[in-house]
């Protein structure tokens, strides 16, 4: 298998030194970052401008409450009695997670009083539009006389839809209104306060040893590695394919097989290729696990309570494995289109076809979730092209025999050489019959014969 | 390696692509240390019986034996091939490709580099040895080719067409080449459509038609059991003579000579006599040893 580590070098070097990777490797951090960051700005600038509300309070005693209550409603993101972790917690419900968006924006707010002064609601209003219209208002609240009693409060403002305005304001209202019955009844403020707080929920699973804290991080890093498979297929699979054809272009073929069988040349192109893959992901990998360790840090130092995802070292490896073995699956049947096709874009209708079965797998995911130990959860975990995006999925949330385990890697690890051998085999046969593209029943032919 | 040893040995060897067969019960031994010609029109098979000398692919039935062993994947790195299907990695730097090449066959390290820095010399490439190929033009391109498939100094070395496409000085030079390979005791094995270059540079030949071998043997051999004669004439007249299929088989005219290959059994001496008697004035008459290029057409046109 000398052979085997020259091909391996020669495609792993000739890529690596490329200007192509080169400049990839430094424009993808800068594209993502892009990705990430420019919504996000363009979100802010629509919030960052102060938002003017007016509050027509025609019971005449609950303006001061509604004010502080909006205003805490909106600058509560720093309250470190709210659930921590990632901003996107999808444990929550969404409205929790609208309120955590909304506070993260943190657009400032001005509240002016409108006092009645005995004109009637009619010229109010009608003057309040006009100010609105003006722009020199966002929007405006009524509340009737008999709001305690559970009359509905109106807002009006230029831009309705925006709903996290109004879910700031709903959300402060009501806290405002219940916070004034309650009062009324003679209840201390603070007690109130203190009574009304949130419950949050933690979420363990209890395995053979010990009891894990598991509060949905460890979800989405399972579902990280099938998005991962997902993201590496999207952006390598172009090159395995090119990888494989190239001597087919160049007319190489020929010289390579009178030195070096067709297995060691596919295996080979696999390997390197995805060398390549994982040289470009660790390189980012590293980059960004840096410096989410300086921003954990960063806001842990500034008294944020960050939580860093909790998963067994055990786990660990297992995802890195189903990881490998995910993109090697899929590689794979990549190298099989290469060795059929002639050109790059006869390829393009396989493709797509290639990597249905890797977003069927997504499909599966919360079936699996909801429960892990049925029949199709078990298949699709040991069916070799879902298996690297389910079996995590079943790891995580469930404890697993390791027979299980293991032999889903086994199988993927045997499909991934199988499969490898079959692209070798359809590519020595296609070689020496060049001329027309190979029909599906000629390629089964090939196979079959030596 | 004494010259009755035998390089290579096809032994009733058959293969066959779906319904088309492309090789045919083919038997063939070539001797160490000469250079053997496998010739025959395009299609005939000779690219097939080499793919199956190099391992590139396997016969369907018959044996083949290499350097006197079952042929194995091992005994590939002592083949040096030049395929007819030429090509080379395109972004890739000259002298890394021919490391790579050399790797392939188990020749690496300090040597390997001396190697194809010898070579750049001899083939007057040094200046683009950090080139990349795509920089170089077809002809160079031909030449690298050429280097990949003997740097490794193998032992036996098969070209498939290596002169197509190359000017008379490039060709003189891999001639050369080749030759020196043969005087160092190397076996080479030599396919072409070209009869006048097999003719020049072969030892022995292998004549195949449509998959068959039509005849094998030393090119003195060969052209002896063919048996016929062939005569250059310069004459005015005695055009009934050369028009006469019992004494003259064909007549190949140049700008003032013609060429008369003789009927089988036929004697020169009587062809000369028949041409006086019918007034002709013969200022040449000369007997040729009949062309590899005519016994190739008088073999082939025997099979339709």
């Amino acid at each position: 298998m000398k052979k085997l580590l020259t091909i391996i070098k020669r495609e792993y070097l000739t890529r690596v030194n490329s200007k192509a990777f080169i400049f990839s490797t430094i424009l993808g951090p800068i594209i993502m970052l892009a990705f990430m960051v420019v919504p996000v700005l363009i979100a802010m600038m629509e919030t960052g401008e102060v938002t003017r509300l007016a509050i027509v309070d025609q019971t005449g005693r609950i303006f001061d409450r509604v004010r502080d209550s909006i205003i805490n409603e909106a600058s509560e993101g720093s309250d470190p009695s709210l659930p921590g972790g990632l901003p996107m917690d999808m444990s929550q419900s969404p409205e929790e997670r609208a309120r955590q968006a909304g506070m993260a924006m943190k657009g400032d707010i001005k509240i002016e009083k409108v006092a009645p002064a005995g004109r009637p609601l009619e010229d109010l209003k009608r003057e309040l539009n006009e100010r609105v219209r003006r722009k020199e208002l966002d929007g405006y609240i009524v509340i009737p006389p008999d709001v305690l009693t559970g009359k509905k409060a109106e807002y009006y403002g230029r831009n309705v839809g925006d709903f996290m305005n109004s879910i700031q304001i709903e959300e402060g209202l009501s806290r405002a209104v219940n916070e004034q019955r309650l009062a009324d009844t003679g209840v201390d403020q603070n007690l109130l306060r203190e009574m009304s707080k949130r419950v949050t929920l933690d979420t363990f699973k209890v395995s053979e040893e010990t009891e894990e804290q598991d509060s949905g991080e460890a979800f989405f890093l399972v579902l990280g590695v099938g998005l991962l498979i997902f993201i590496m297929i999207l952006m390598y699979g172009g090159t395995v394919l090119s990888a494989v054809m190239e001597e087919k272009e160049t007319r190489i073929a020929e010289i390579l097989f009178s030195s070096v069988r067709p297995f060691p040349l596919m295996l080979g192109k696999l390997v390197g290729v995805s060398l390549v893959a994982l040289t470009q992901f660790a390189i980012w990998g590293l980059l960004i696990g840096g410096l989410s360790i300086y921003g954990v840090a960063t806001l842990k130092g500034q008294g944020m309570d960050l939580q860093i995802p909790s998963v067994s070292a055990a786990n660990v490896v297992y995802f890195v494995l189903f990881f490998l073995i995910g993109f090697f699956m899929y590689a794979s049947i990549y190298a099989v289109i290469g060795s059929i096709v002639r050109t790059y874009d006869e390829s393009q209708g396989f493709l797509l076809v290639a990597i249905v079965p890797l977003i069927l797998s997504f499909y599966l995911v919360f079936p699996v979730v909801r429960s892990p130990e049925s029949t199709i959860a078990f298949w699709a975990s040991i069916f070799p092209l879902s298996s690297p995006v389910i079996m995590p999925v079943r790891i995580i949330s469930q404890t697993l025999p390791f027979w299980q385990i293991g032999l889903s890697l086994l199988i993927g690890f045997g499909t991934v050489i199988l499969l490898t051998w079959l692209a070798a085999r359809i590519y020595r046969i296609g070689m020496l019959m060049y001329g027309k593209r190979a029909t599906i029943p000629e390629v089964w032919r090939w196979v079959r014969e030596s | 390696m004494t010259s009755s040893q035998t390089t290579v040995s096809l032994e009733h060897v058959t293969k066959r692509f779906a319904e088309f067969t492309a090789v045919n019960d083919l038997s063939l031994a070539v001797r160490a240390g000469r250079i053997y010609g496998l010739i025959g029109p395009n299609g005939a098979g000779k690219t097939t019986t080499i793919r199956m000398i190099v391992n590139i692919t396997a016969p369907d039935s018959g044996a083949i034996q290499l350097f006197g062993q079952q042929m194995n994947a091992g005994s590939q790195d002592r083949i040096g091939y030049l395929p007819e299907e030429r090509g080379l990695y395109r972004k890739m730097r000259i002298s890394d490709q021919l490391l790579f090449f050399a790797e392939l066959k188990d020749f690496k390290g300090r040597t390997a580099k001396d190697a194809v820095d010898r070579w750049l010399e001899r083939m007057k490439l040094v200046e683009w040895k950090n080139k990349k190929v795509e920089a170089l033009s077809k002809g160079m391109q031909q030449k690298i080719q050429f280097i990949a498939a003997v740097i490794h100094d193998p032992d036996l070395l098969i070209l498939d067409e290596p002169f197509s496409g190359l000017d008379p000085i490039n060709m003189e030079l891999l001639k050369g080449i080749v030759l020196e390979f043969k005087a160092a005791g190397k076996t080479i094995i030599f396919s072409t459509h070209l009869m006048e270059l097999a003719e020049k540079i072969c030892d022995d030949i292998c004549l195949i038609n449509r998959s068959q071998k039509v005849l094998e043997g030393s090119l003195r051999d060969v052209k002896r059991s063919f048996g016929r004669t062939s005569v250059a004439l310069r004459a005015e007249g005695g055009d009934g003579v050369l028009d006469d299929r019992s004494i003259v088989a064909s007549v190949k005219r140049q700008s003032d000579e013609v060429e008369a290959l003789l009927a089988e059994g036929v004697d020169p001496q009587i062809v000369l006599k028949l041409l006086l008697e019918s007034g002709a004035r013969i200022t040449k008459f000369e007997l040729v040893e009949p062309t590899l290029h005519d016994i190739f057409i008088e073999k082939l046109s025997e099979g339709t």
